[in-house]
């Protein structure tokens, strides 16, 4: 299986220009653990504009959680708020700039897709 | 919540006791120490030598902070007590409790002091529900205090309890052993800490943003109510109720916990001291005239969690504004879809109609084009994702079949829209006042494309489809021989035809052709929905009428004052008038205290407004009330830069002043007489 961590941020990097995260200015480092491993990425807002890096320079939010963890919320199969209401991800620093992001995290995997929000048959 | 329960609040912490100041929580009773959705004490009893104490009486000193006089014994006549207790509590992160004791004897006195302490760190859900945990308790007891601790997973809560005084902690509670001169006294402060714990024992973001709190409470307040208008009248119940408002709306602001720093207020004690989108948009509404900022960051906040995605557990769309975001363990493992839940078929209109209010009152562009997306996106999902039956109507219909709501309208009870025999209608269901706030932000967002975002061509596809939908919506929902509009249509569209106090936010919202105005008008002062207080939610007749039936019967409060606003809007001044001295005399029946909703019994049945037995409060929108009411009776409306005053008052009310009125305009004074039989336009400063 891909891994949906990387492609999440992948497709981040791609938009390069992101509308929904409005005027939030600020860096978000993401600290991803498996195992003894950190992995680490590091998404920088200014005005709409996106960009995405795997360095370890300081950032104005730290979100902390595992790996695993947030390959599902990467996909859509895990909620990021409640996952941070569970103390599963952590986070120090501004809170608002994680708000801000979380709006371009995936839908769940559809039960029923399109548009008019129709209840399932 | 009265039955002599004592309650204080601040933001989404509160407590809840009896008169002595003792906590002795059941699984479902909702009394205790409540933080972000958990209770952190479920058991808080306080004895002298084994004894339980005895209420003298109880001070609310401040919204944030009691005082209880107490006596040792258990009778109830004292001849000679030797020994008198104050308990003086503040809440802050959880609350502080001062402990005086005063010797009255000549003698000296040694007594044993102890509190008993437990909490079930129970879900407010549990708690409403009487639901079972799944985690692990424990309890730690050392020198210096006492931690009480719940957990699940990674999920942990905490309460610690420490004090200044010399105390021997146990797993149960702490003992004082206090020895007292003649004629002497005893302090101890003791401190309540509700933690949410993290699992890397990082900085608890969550409680400090509170704790600094406390210190500045009384200050925030002085300067709050010191900022708002200033209100005179020969009338004391207005004056006394305008007061009792300005402070509630204070207890209720809350901030909430991943946006710190921003408040807007929170729906109701005990059950909804959360972030509501409905709740919060009506409130800032009624605020608008006093506290503008309640708007500003109502609207910044809601704005920041608009739905993005497509959830069908959450019942979350693009561009839907929230319903309700929850803090507690249930919510956290996804038991409950308020991470937060968007099943809520009003608020995303809602939320243009304040932009626009917030702009017309303030002349704020910049908060208008900071939102410009946002509002988009909301008038974008009135027309892809919530005309469910694709016939050109809002409806609702929740996805999540098992813990969403199913009546996504302000009256959200499972038996509210119902046809005149007592029928419930299927799914799904187009409720009226849901087309006119669509009607009413379409119209409003055409407003701020044409003047603000500077989009003619957005501006005129809005106001086609308004004058469409207006059309439509006068044809379909109109029943002809009751001369009123139908509480809803059905998925076959057909006339859920019910005569409800609905029709009055039509009036509000503009929808209604002025031809059709006056027979809605006779119908919320006619005797079928006017019972002498307010407006009812069902008239009576219809066949699930009830006077104490949440939504079939009884008189909410703030539904009436955003009747008044709507008949004021068309013109009907007197029946506004009516209205608002209806509720307001309702006001000097709760020292000032709006309920969330009354019986709808007839006044002169009753002569005293029955409460709705679980009814909140105090309750956002009901603490709002009296300020829409201000708002109604002084006729005022911000036109360009000016705001016109056009009073017309109740007959209790001979002259009604408001003072430091703030706006684009600066600041202004209102003022308002009543003369008999005319309600012309009124001098202003």
């Amino acid at each position: 299986m891909a891994d949906a961590t990387a492609v999440f941020f992948d497709e981040l990097a791609r938009q390069g220009r992101v509308p929904l995260l409005g005027d939030a200015v600020g860096t978000v480092r993401f600290e991803l653990v498996s195992g003894s491993r950190v992995e680490i990425w590091r998404v920088g807002l200014d005005h709409g504009d996106v960009s995405v890096s795997q360095d370890d320079r300081s950032a104005d939010c730290v979100v902390r959680g595992d790996k695993a963890l947030f390959d599902g919320i990467a996909c859509g199969k895990v909620n990021a708020m409640a996952a941070l209401l569970r103390g599963a991800l952590t986070f120090q620093g501004d809170p608002e700039l994680l708000v801000r992001l979380q709006r371009v995290f995936p839908s769940p995997p559809a039960r029923v897709a399109g548009s008019g929000g129709a209840a399932s048959p | 919540m009265s039955n002599g329960l004592v309650q204080i609040l601040d933001g989404n912490t509160f407590v809840v006791s009896d008169r002595r100041g003792d906590i002795e929580a059941s699984r479902a009773d909702p009394t205790g120490l409540f933080s972000f959705d958990t209770r952190f004490l479920s058991r808080w009893l306080l004895t002298i030598d084994g004894e339980r104490l005895n209420p003298l009486s109880v001070d609310d000193l401040q919204y944030f902070e009691t005082r209880f006089f107490l006596v040792p014994g258990t009778g109830t006549v004292y001849v000679d007590a030797k020994l008198s207790l104050i308990r003086r509590r503040a809440v802050g992160a959880g609350f502080h409790e001062q402990l005086t004791i005063f010797n009255h004897h000549n003698k000296p006195v040694d007594v044993t002091v102890r509190i008993e302490a437990a909490s079930d760190f129970a879900d407010l859900f549990e708690v409403k529900d009487a639901l079972q945990k799944t985690g692990t308790y424990s309890a730690q007891a050392d020198d210096g205090k006492l931690v009480l601790a719940y957990r699940r997973e990674t999920f942990m809560r905490s309460t610690e309890i420490s004090t200044t005084a010399s105390a021997i902690f146990d797993e149960t509670g702490l003992t004082f052993d206090v020895q007292l001169e003649p004629h002497g006294e005893w302090h101890a402060d003791i401190e309540v800490t509700a933690r949410l714990d993290r699992t890397r024992g990082q900085d608890d973001s969550l409680a400090s943003a509170r704790a600094r709190r406390r210190e500045n409470l009384r200050r925030d307040l002085d300067r709050w109510v010191a900022d708002a208008p200033r209100v005179e009248c020969d009338w004391d119940p207005l004056r006394t109720a305008y007061r009792r408002s300005l402070v509630d709306l204070a207890a209720l602001r809350f901030s909430p916990p991943i946006t710190p720093g921003r408040s807007l207020p929170a729906a109701g004690l005990p059950w909804f001291m959360t972030m509501f989108g409905r709740d919060s948009i009506f409130t800032s509404l009624q605020a608008l005239p006093f506290t503008p900022e309640l708007a500003a960051t109502t609207l910044r906040v809601l704005a920041m969690w608009q739905g993005t995605r497509v959830d069908d557990f959450r019942d979350e769309d693009p561009g839907r504004i929230l319903h309700e975001m929850r803090y507690g363990e249930m919510t956290a493992f996804e038991e409950r879809p308020h991470s937060p839940y968007y099943g809520c078929a009003d608020a995303t209109a809602l939320f243009v109609v304040l932009l626009d209010e917030y702009e017309r009152w303030t002349g704020d562009r910049q908060l208008v084009r900071d939102l410009e997306l946002e509002a988009r996106a909301a008038l974008a999902w009135i027309d892809e994702y919530a005309d469910l039956m694709g016939n050109g109507y809002v409806s609702y219909q929740r996805r999540n079949e098992d813990t969403g709501l199913e009546n996504q309208c302000w009256k959200d009870s499972w038996d509210s829209i119902s046809y005149r025999d007592g029928r419930l209608p299927g799914f799904p269901r187009a409720t009226c006042e849901l087309q006119g706030y669509a009607y009413d932000a379409k119209r409003r967002g055409a407003r701020l494309a044409r003047e603000i975002w500077d989009d003619s061509g957005f501006a005129e596809a809005l106001e086609r489809q308004a004058t469409d939908l207006k059309r439509r919506f006068n044809r379909d929902f109109w029943v002809a021989d009751g001369e009123y509009f139908a509480l809803a249509l059905d998925p076959d569209g057909t006339q859920v035809d019910s005569l409800t106090s609905n029709i009055g936010h039509l009036l509000w919202s503009g929808v209604v052709d002025d031809a059709k105005a006056p027979a809605v008008a006779r119908h919320l002062v006619g005797p079928r929905l006017f019972s002498g207080w307010g407006v009812r939610t069902l008239a009576t007749g219809e066949g699930r009428y009830n006077p104490i039936g949440y939504h079939v019967g009884t008189v909410w409060p703030f539904d009436n004052a955003f009747i008044a606003w709507g008949l004021r809007r068309y013109g009907f001044k007197d029946e506004a008038a009516q209205i608002a001295g209806g509720i307001l005399d309702a006001t000097a029946c709760f020292d000032g205290r709006l309920p969330e909703a009354f019986g709808g019994y007839e006044r002169e049945a009753t002569k005293y407004p029955v409460q709705y037995p679980t009814a909140c409060s105090p309750q956002a929108w009901s603490t709002g009330t009296p300020l829409l009411l201000l708002r109604t009776m002084l006729g005022l409306e911000p036109i360009g830069d000016h705001l016109i005053v056009d009073p017309a008052l109740p007959p209790a009310i001979g002259e009604l002043t408001l003072l430091d009125i703030p706006g684009r305009w600066g600041r202004f004074d209102a003022f308002g007489r009543s003369r008999p039989g005319s309600s012309g336009p009124h001098a202003m400063r």
